[in-house]
């Protein structure tokens, strides 16, 4: 189809007034403006097949000029000579028409003006120009006609040519006899395009298929709609995480494996499919495994359901045989032939490992490829490299190389590049040159790149491995698998004859694994022990699956899980545990929302959970400009990442509602990658959804706007948003451009800009993803959230800080206390397993590494004998982080500062004492030596209470959740736990977060923590204090020694020189609840604390329901203070008391 | 069945239409050229499909709607009953139009759809071989140039791993 041109050159300007139509021929002009509109008028109207105005109408005028310039040069010889043939015999060939014209071969005919009740228009055209108007009509469409069916016809073509299109009767055939077939093909078979049109051709209208990858689903979706002619229909579709294309009508849907089985989760099953096809089994993807167990189980009870397994051909006996030898389909692939090349790198002499790579034999291709191909000859290269680091040493490398020999274009892919660089791959380079694209493994098989004559294969990769005894996820470099190597090699024959060069010896390939290591066996199984939990699969230990995880790994998850309270003792999942297995996310992050609905902070903590589980949006480069990081400067948070990042997504919302479509240039000039916040958008909402349909936040009352007046700008403005997206659709999204030598030698500085600028340059000046965006989002809503982010009170940012501290719980490190001490990036922490990790670069705290300083003029009481490093103070803080990342170094990712003691308190799993309660060992690594005894107390019993409080509203909620579950969701009861009591209890953890304590805290060695506990006492007769608490007696503890008070809190066992007879030490106390006035052992003390009758229960009755009412600073004079008049309590300082009483008197 | 929109001037309308329409479009069946074994679902037959009530087919033509655009009044020829053997045939070849000639880059799909062509009415390719006399000498030439060009070239050379 020719592009559609203006004709803006031949404007009304340059021509005189509309002719009149009695004027002669001579004079007749189809340019004029005038005369066109005349003819649309006439043919072009609101029911006609071209519209007035249309894109289609300025193509056909585009058309007639063309056929107007050809009729012009045939003209002379258009002579027709009379053949006179004797009539036929067939009465169909009789009257055909002797005098040849070529309108006969057109099957078409275009009603003339007359007959469209024309206003009279027919009258002021000149009939021959309307019969010439109507022949060229009839032209265009017959055009439209033959280029449609021709692409059809091409389509057709196409998918006949494919392999496996002679194996399309015999997968239906085997299906039809089998339950399980196994469709074996390699890459470009077309297996997966075509099996499921096979399925749609056989009658079949329940498919499913899965993809592991989101993006795959989105792009077979679109390629098989066109491919089954039903591009614009809905019998295709697909269903991801954040969207999804299916309707009623939809026949086939393609959704990701992690998709099928929340549907199977739902209803076991699955009875709304008839067909399964599980693409890409090969590559042993978490959530494949676990579908093939899942379906293996199922089958028997569905013998109706059909199960598509598909996968390269390698290792297919495994699946085979997993399925009871189900019969294998093989098809060939598609390749051209490749040559290999094995080029060991000699062992050049290397100072260290930790080097950089050295780019020189990637450059030797480069300059053999230039030597021995004429820059004519096309054809692209694909160097697959392990890393981002490698990348960029080959990076520098080949662009100086290519700078001189102005023959390559040469451009990274990875997944942290930004989606508009990671788009430039797909651009041509101009003549003469050639691409060459340095790649992680995501070109191996997620991304495939057309034109690719050339591959380099370093043979390594960079895989995330597990470390289940330090709970550490490892970024190491392996080589390939056998499997891979020719996975890599594969890609350089998609599109004509390769060269395949290996960077290492054959023999080095002969001793690659066959197959790369299933990512059951390398990756936290968590998440997977939850769902099969949550699946009531059984036992992990035992699930079939098709080969089993390691052991250790699948008892470190049991254990994770039971230390997050998700399970309990017996393995079987807690109420938490059950919400959280409904929940698709990280149990981390899970908790964070149910905590965080349950303080009535569900709309900051969805932002939060949102931006901690998508990559960081700050990209890579940005942060070596200082233009970038300054700019983000006001966005940081000195409490930790994830409050910058909450701070980012707030204002990006607050500038795209504001100044709509600058968000782009916001998000670019201050190093941030655009297309992450979207992410966190779609998943902020895909979570409140969760915590809707869970009963856990109430759903929001659809926000109508009062009058129809803005109730109709806001359907004008929806309307319009969906004109746009389809127009984009429409235009196919973006074109193919041709890369720029030049640009790409001057390195990534102005990559942005650049990318930015191009996509907005071409053509349509629409946002898309600003378009989507504004479509799936309510703006308002999400602002409203946004502002009154900004409006948090000191208080609910507390607060915040505890849940996510309890979430994050146990992921906790501290500062190693020479960190003042050292330059801001040489900052190093210590998690319970892992020792000296470092903060990632773009974290606040490794800028500003003081706010974790405890202040120097805060020490106090620090005796002569103590170390620099057992500082005193009241402000020791921890750091709270999702993740733990090694690559070359363990890196803490995403922090959170977090107050020492009194997060310890409340969160550990295990609290051991001394005798005076002075000493505290908090998750057996961290103790905690605190100055007096009397406030050491004070505050452990304080924790005991909150602790106790927090737990059984936590409780309530989710067993109201359960039975809201349960009853039909009508209930519209949406505060589960009594508003007045999350009242109080919120107030209450604030003051006890607030309470200010001098203490030390360290690490304790390897040494000490063998020596730890007294270990269990023959002698010990319990403590006599019937009574005091409630109805357990402390009973001794079997390994520790000392008493175990609570499940967590053990009292009593430290070793120390002092603690022989502190236990039975006893000082005169006064309760300040019921002024008890008599000597107590510490213990009884807490004893007492946690039963005494006057203490505040579930906050006092009568409270007012307010919002916690905003603390003053808490001052080291403060006491718990409880009104027996108002029944209310206090944190005061005597004075406060006095005045407090004065009110009521 | 295909439903004519009729006068949809409003956009809200439009939209929701798109959706209803795509359930009720069932296709009536599935044409198959008795040549060359094209297939496609066809939602109409006739000479007025439906949507597009300013044009007209000469001849009785199992009709789809065009798949390639978005627009639902698009419709697309699949193909009709030859005149004189009364097999059912595919529109193609869609070779060039003699009036348009070089002046249309089309490009020449000559090949498995080689079936059929309108000449006042349908006839299939071996039916007009067999009687070309009956035709004029344009369609003459026109088939003589049709027959000659030569296979394309095979473009699948032995497949390697």
């Amino acid at each position: 189809m020719p592009p559609p041109r203006t004709w803006e050159g031949r404007g009304p300007r340059d021509r005189p007034p509309a002719p009149s139509q009695e004027e002669d021929p001579e004079k007749w002009d189809w340019n004029c403006p005038e005369t066109r509109r005349l003819f649309e008028d006439a043919f072009f109207g609101d029911e006609d097949y071209i519209r007035q105005g249309s894109e289609e109408c300025q193509k056909f005028w585009t058309f007639f000029e063309r056929l107007q310039r050809f009729q012009n040069l045939k003209t002379t010889r258009k002579e027709e000579k009379d053949s006179r043939h004797p009539k036929h015999s067939i009465p169909a060939l009789a009257d055909l028409p002797r005098a040849y014209d070529p309108r006969y071969r057109i099957n078409l005919s275009v009603l003339g003006p007359d007959a469209r009740r024309s206003r009279g228009l027919g009258r002021r055209l000149a009939p021959e120009r309307v019969s010439e108007f109507r022949q060229a009509l009839l032209h265009y469409l017959d055009f439209g006609q033959k280029q449609a069916f021709g692409r059809l016809a091409k389509l057709q073509r196409e998918r006949m040519a494919l392999p496996i299109a002679q194996y399309g009767d015999r997968i239906l055939q085997t299906l039809k006899e089998h339950q399980v077939v196994v469709v074996a093909g390699d890459t470009g078979c077309g297996k997966s395009t075509q099996v499921p049109q096979y399925l749609l051709a056989a009658g079949f209208s329940h498919v499913a298929c899965t993809q592991p990858r989101r993006i795959a689903c989105i792009s077979l979706a679109k390629r098989v709609g066109f491919e089954s002619l039903s591009q614009y229909g809905s019998q295709v579709g697909y269903q991801i995480r954040f969207e999804s294309t299916r309707s009623a009508a939809t026949k086939i849907v393609f959704l990701t494996v992690g998709l099928l089985l929340r549907q199977i989760q739902r209803e076991p099953r699955l009875p709304q499919y008839q067909v399964l096809i599980v693409d890409e089994v090969h590559e042993r993807h978490l959530h494949n495994d676990f579908l093939l167990g899942i379906l293996r189980r199922l089958l028997p009870q569905r013998p109706d359901l059909k199960v598509i397994l598909m996968s390269a051909t390698i290792n297919i006996s495994l699946f085979s045989s997993y399925f009871g030898s189900a019969p294998v389909v093989q098809v060939p692939g598609r390749l051209f032939p490749i040559t290999v090349v094995y080029q060991p790198q000699e062992a050049e002499p290397t100072t260290s490992k930790s080097e950089k790579l050295d780019p020189r034999p990637f450059l030797r291709v480069l300059e053999a490829i230039d030597n021995k191909y004429p820059p004519e000859e096309r054809g692209d290269l694909l160097v697959f490299l392990s890393g981002m680091a490698e990348i960029s040493a080959v990076l520098e490398a080949a662009q100086t190389y290519a700078s001189h020999t102005q023959r390559w274009a040469v451009l990274p892919l990875h997944s942290a590049l930004s989606v508009a660089d990671q788009d430039k791959v797909f651009d041509v380079a101009p003549p003469g040159v050639r691409k060459c694209i340095l790649s992680t493994n995501i070109a191996e098989t997620s991304v495939t790149i057309d034109g690719i004559r050339f591959v380099v294969d370093s043979g390594k990769v960079k895989e995330m491995s597990y470390d289940p005894q330090a709970k550490l996820q490892r970024l190491q470099e392996f080589w390939i698998s056998q499997a891979s190597a020719e996975q890599r090699k594969g890609r350089a024959g998609r599109t004509g004859p390769g060269v395949c060069f290996r960077l290492y010896a054959e023999s080095d390939y002969d001793a690659f694994a066959p197959y790369p290591v299933p990512e059951i066996r390398r990756v936290a199984l968590d998440a997977l022990v939850l769902q099969m939990k949550g699946m009531s699969v059984g036992d992990p230990r035992t699930f079939p699956f098709i080969e089993p995880p390691p052991p250790t790994s699948l008892e470190t998850a049991i254990c994770y899980l039971r230390d997050q309270g998700a399970l309990d003792s017996s393995e079987a999942l807690t109420p938490i545990g059950s919400l959280l297995a409904q929940l698709p996310v990280d149990v981390v992050i899970g908790k964070m929302l149910i905590l965080g609905s349950m303080f009535h902070l569900a709309e900051p903590v969805l932002t939060i959970a949102a931006a901690l589980s998508v990559q960081s949006p700050f990209t890579r480069g940005a942060q070596s400009n200082p233009e970038c990081v300054a700019a983000r400067r006001p966005l940081e948070s000195d409490q930790g990442d994830p409050f910058t990042l909450f701070n980012v997504f707030n204002t990006w919302v607050q500038v795209k509602s504001e100044r709509s479509r600058n968000s782009r240039r916001w998000c670019r000039h201050r190093g941030i990658e655009e297309h992450r916040l979207y992410e966190m958008a779609n998943l902020r909402r895909q979570f409140k959804e969760l915590l809707e349909d869970h009963g856990l936040l109430a759903r929001a009352q659809a926000s109508k706007p009062g009058d129809s007046y803005s109730r109709l700008r806001q359907r004008r403005e929806r309307q319009a948003l969906y004109q746009l997206k389809r127009q984009h659709e429409q235009g196919q999204g973006r074109r193919r451009k041709v890369l720029r030598l030049q640009e790409d030698q001057d390195g990534c500085s102005s990559d942005e800009d650049r990318g930015g600028a191009a996509s907005q340059g071409g053509g349509d000046n629409v946002d898309i993803q600003d378009v989507k965006f504004k479509l799936r989002h309510n703006l308002e809503q999400l602002q409203a959230a946004a502002s009154s982010a900004q409006a948090l009170t000191r208080d609910q940012m507390a607060l915040l800080k505890l849940v996510l501290g309890r979430g994050l719980y146990p992921q906790l490190a501290i500062p190693d206390p020479f960190n003042s001490g050292r330059k801001d990036s040489d900052q190093i922490f210590h998690t319970k397993t892992k020792q000296g990790a470092v903060l990632h670069p773009t974290c606040i705290f490794a800028n500003s590494p003081e706010v974790l300083h405890t202040q120097e003029q805060e020490a106090r009481g620090s005796d002569g004998s103590r170390d620099d490093k057992d500082k005193m103070s009241s402000r020791h803080q921890l750091l709270a982080f999702v993740s733990l990342l090694e690559t070359n170094k363990p890196y803490l990712v995403n922090c959170v500062r977090i107050p020492a003691l009194q997060s310890l308190l409340l969160f550990s799993r295990s609290l051991d004492t001394n005798g005076d309660c002075c000493r505290l060992v908090a998750d057996g690594w961290l103790e905690l030596q605190l100055v007096d005894s009397e406030s050491a107390v004070r505050l452990l019993a304080a924790s005991l209470r909150l602790r106790a409080h927090w737990e059984s509203a936590l409780d309530r909620q989710l067993a109201h959740q359960a039975r809201w579950r349960m009853e039909d969701k009508d209930d519209e009861e949406t505060d589960p736990v009594n508003r007045k009591e999350v009242a109080a209890l919120s107030r209450e953890l604030l003051q006890f977060t607030a309470s200010k304590v001098s203490y030390s805290l360290r690490r304790l060695t390897g040494l000490e923590i063998q020596n730890l506990y007294v270990g269990p006492q023959t002698i010990t007769a319990a403590p006599s204090l019937p009574g005091l608490f409630g109805c357990s007696t402390p009973s001794p503890h079997p390994t520790k020694g000392g008493y175990a008070v609570t499940d967590f809190l053990t009292y009593s066992c430290l070793t120390s020189d002092a603690d022989l007879y502190s236990d039975c030490l006893r000082t005169f106390w006064t309760c300040p609840h019921c002024d008890l006035h008599m000597p107590f052992t510490p213990l009884e003390r807490i004893a007492h604390e946690s039963t005494c009758p006057e203490a505040p229960q579930d906050g006092p009755p009568g409270a007012e329901e307010a919002a916690p009412e905003p603390l003053q600073k808490a001052s080291a004079l403060q006491r718990p203070y409880h009104c027996e008049a108002c029944q209310k309590d206090f944190l005061f300082t005597p004075t406060e008391v006095l005045r407090h009483r004065r009110q009521h008197v | 069945m295909w439903v004519a929109l009729g006068p949809v001037g409003d956009m809200p309308c439009l939209l929701t239409l798109q959706m209803e329409c795509e359930a009720e479009r069932r296709p009536l069946g599935v044409f198959e050229c008795q040549l060359c074994a094209l297939t496609a679902p066809y939602s109409y037959v006739g000479q007025q499909p439906p949507g597009a009530q300013s044009v007209a087919l000469l001849e009785e033509s199992y009709v789809m709607r065009d798949p390639f655009t978005p627009n639902k009044d698009r419709f697309l020829i699949l193909g009709s009953r030859c005149s004189v053997c009364g097999r059912l045939v595919c529109v193609g070849p869609v070779g060039k139009p003699r009036a348009a000639g070089a002046a249309f880059p089309l490009s020449p799909w000559l090949g498995p759809h080689d079936c059929s062509f309108f000449y006042s009415k349908r006839f299939c390719l071996p039916c007009v071989r067999e009687n070309i006399d009956a035709f004029p000498q344009e369609i003459q030439q026109d088939l003589e140039k049709r027959e000659v060009p030569s296979k394309r070239p095979a473009s699948q050379p032995g497949s390697r791993t």
